[in-house]
């Protein structure tokens, strides 16, 4: 279970062009489970995830991880947590450019300092398991929008995360790949992965794969219930 | 290579610097090692002669007085000169060898001389004496290019010649060269000859060393102005690299944050990053600067730098590496880039990771 308990986010804290983004939300994700935040631009679903994600820390209010309070921990054991837990798609993919897509697929696993032929062999496996291993050296600015998806999906499963965060995936892909996309994520969902999606898209959060929907307005949750 | 066209301009402007500081380095040094080498025979006293402060021929008998002188071993009258060669607008050094003079009429000349005049072995030469009438002179042999910093411009020739092209009698001589065995007695024997003969000047050899040393210096002072030149090209390339880091590798390392990379993962690629980029242009540069000075002679600052006169010794020097130097080039320019390289990532690694979301 991953709980947020009252949380709210401020940026620029202190300056003219302070804002909040988040205002005393709580929230409780359970495992295996799919959770999509929906809500139009600006409503704070992005900021909620990267708080979940412990990419960053609430101003107030206190996140936890199966019942171990995570906020305060240090930088350090914030990217252990990240690294091990998580899994991350992100909006523009975020793929680093001029590496291969096998490259990108492993580089989460690099701090990790496993030995490098076996990385090697989980990463093509994982880009096996979505077709791309034709495309395993190619660079990822030779990908097209589909294939470059599924490397971030790829690069997001290699450190084994239980939980898979992505935000807004849908948002560059056209009908089909979006299809294609529900469909990936189901079958991760079915061999236990945890999936926390972000998305204003009713592709996404009308598909079954959502079993919570948290439908979310000016940084406050308007609503949270079990998907229809 | 990522980045191939930032990087590579990196590489080649980083390998410039080095370049141009390693030949720095790498000539001066050489340059001084050459003289000090070719001086080490030199004697350890010379005796001039001087009236009113200005240079006259000493007289050859001077020298039996001199000898006699507790610690001298040996007194040699030395001949020598310089000649102008206004067709060829050439300073030469003339000079009598002590031993194996070239027989009369023949003369042996520096690889310089050789190369202005077209000369080679047995060729006839001539130059204009002191009276204005020519002196031909058959070519023995040229001088080995062993010590060509001071042989370039010589001419060898004998006793007899010597004195029928400068008109010097044959009671005179321009200085006397004097052997003393033990180097602490230089400075008593130096004021005994001056109690002698009230008018000599007696030269020591650390004092010659002295002059090359400042002569070589004043070039090197030169060159000291092209490697502040290139220190400074240095200093605003580390400087643009430590303060600009582009917005593709800003969001780059918020990525790898983002995926779990910690801080210091991060600085410890951009450190490998910089010390492969420094240690390759730092390596090629040293190659190229060793090839530059050792190998062609120095193309670059040889017509600044050797020689005294029109005549350029084509000299090649003889290859020394002082590694004090090599080290103290690559701590003021690998590891001040390596850290400039450091910097802006750190400040790029400890933003928040959420970044790269936004």
């Amino acid at each position: 279970m991953i709980s947020a308990r009252d949380i709210s986010k401020v940026f620029n804290a202190g300056r003219p062009s302070e804002f909040t983004a988040l205002h005393g939300v709580s929230l409780d994700i359970r495992l295996h489970e799919t959770t999509v935040l929906k809500g139009p631009s600006g409503s704070g679903k992005t900021t909620l995830l990267a708080l979940l994600g412990c990419m960053s820390r609430p101003t107030t209010g206190r996140i936890f991880l199966n019942d171990r309070e995570i906020t305060s921990l240090p930088e350090r054991f914030l990217t252990e947590i990240r690294r091990s837990t998580f899994g991350f798609v992100f909006q523009q993919f975020n793929l680093i450019k001029g590496i291969s897509a096998l490259e990108n697929v492993m580089a989460p696993a690099y701090p990790t300092g496993e030995k490098f032929s076996l990385l090697r062999r989980r990463a093509l496996a994982a880009l096996e398991m979505f077709n791309l291993e034709k495309r395993a050296d190619a660079k990822v600015e030779w990908l097209s929008g589909g294939e470059a998806q599924r490397v971030a999906i790829a690069r997001a499963l290699i450190n084994n995360p239980t939980v898979i965060i992505a935000d807004e995936p849908t948002a560059h892909l056209d009908t089909r790949l979006a299809h294609e996309f529900i469909g990936i994520m189901a079958d991760l969902k079915a061999k236990g992965s945890t999936i926390i999606l972000a998305s204003h898209d009713p592709i996404v959060y009308d598909s079954e794969l959502a079993d919570r929907v948290v439908e979310m307005r000016d940084g406050q949750v308007v609503s949270q219930g079990i998907s229809a | 290579m990522r980045r191939k066209g930032k990087n590579g301009a990196l590489l080649l402007v980083y390998t410039l610097v080095i370049f141009v500081l390693a030949s720095v380095l790498f000539f001066t040094y050489a340059l001084k090692r050459e003289a000090a080498l070719v001086l080490k025979d030199a004697p350890e006293i010379i005796v001039q002669r001087s009236q009113t402060g200005r240079f006259h021929p000493i007289p050859v008998a001077w020298g039996e007085s001199i000898g006699k002188i507790n610690g001298v071993i040996s007194v040699r009258p030395r001949l020598w000169g310089y000649q102008y060669d206004s067709v060829f607008q050439a300073n030469y050094t003339l000079s009598v060898p002590a031993e194996n003079a070239p027989p009369t009429g023949s003369i042996d000349i520096g690889s310089g001389i050789a190369k202005i005049r077209d000369a080679s072995p047995d060729d006839i030469i001539a130059f204009t004496g002191h009276d204005g009438f020519p002196r031909s002179f058959t070519i023995r042999e040229i001088l080995s290019d062993e010590s060509q910093l001071l042989t370039s411009d010589l001419i060898l020739l004998s006793e007899e010649d010597y004195r029928d092209f400068s008109g010097l009698p044959a009671d005179q001589a321009i200085d006397l060269a004097l052997r003393v065995r033990n180097p602490r007695e230089y400075a008593t024997i130096a004021e005994k000859i001056t109690r002698l003969h009230p008018d000599t000047r007696p030269i020591l050899r650390s004092e010659i060393l002295r002059t090359y040393d400042a002569l070589f210096g004043w070039r090197s002072g030169l060159l000291i102005v092209i490697f502040s030149a290139a220190a400074l090209a240095f200093v605003i390339f580390a400087w643009d690299k430590a303060t600009g880091l582009s917005a593709e590798e800003r969001k780059e390392i918020g990525i790898l944050k983002a995926i779990g990379w910690e801080t210091s993962d991060i600085l410890m690629m951009k450190f490998w990053e910089g010390s492969v980029v420094s240690l390759t242009a730092f390596l090629a540069g040293i190659i190229l600067a060793y090839a530059h000075v050792f190998l062609t002679s120095s193309p670059l600052f040889a017509p600044v730098l050797k020689g005294w006169s029109t005549l350029y010794p084509a000299f090649r020097l003889t290859p020394f590496l002082d590694f004090g130097q090599i080290s103290a080039l690559f701590f003021l320019t690998v590891v001040p880039y390596t850290v400039t390289t450091i910097v802006p990532s750190w400040r790029a690694a400890i933003i928040d990771p959420d970044s790269v979301m936004r």
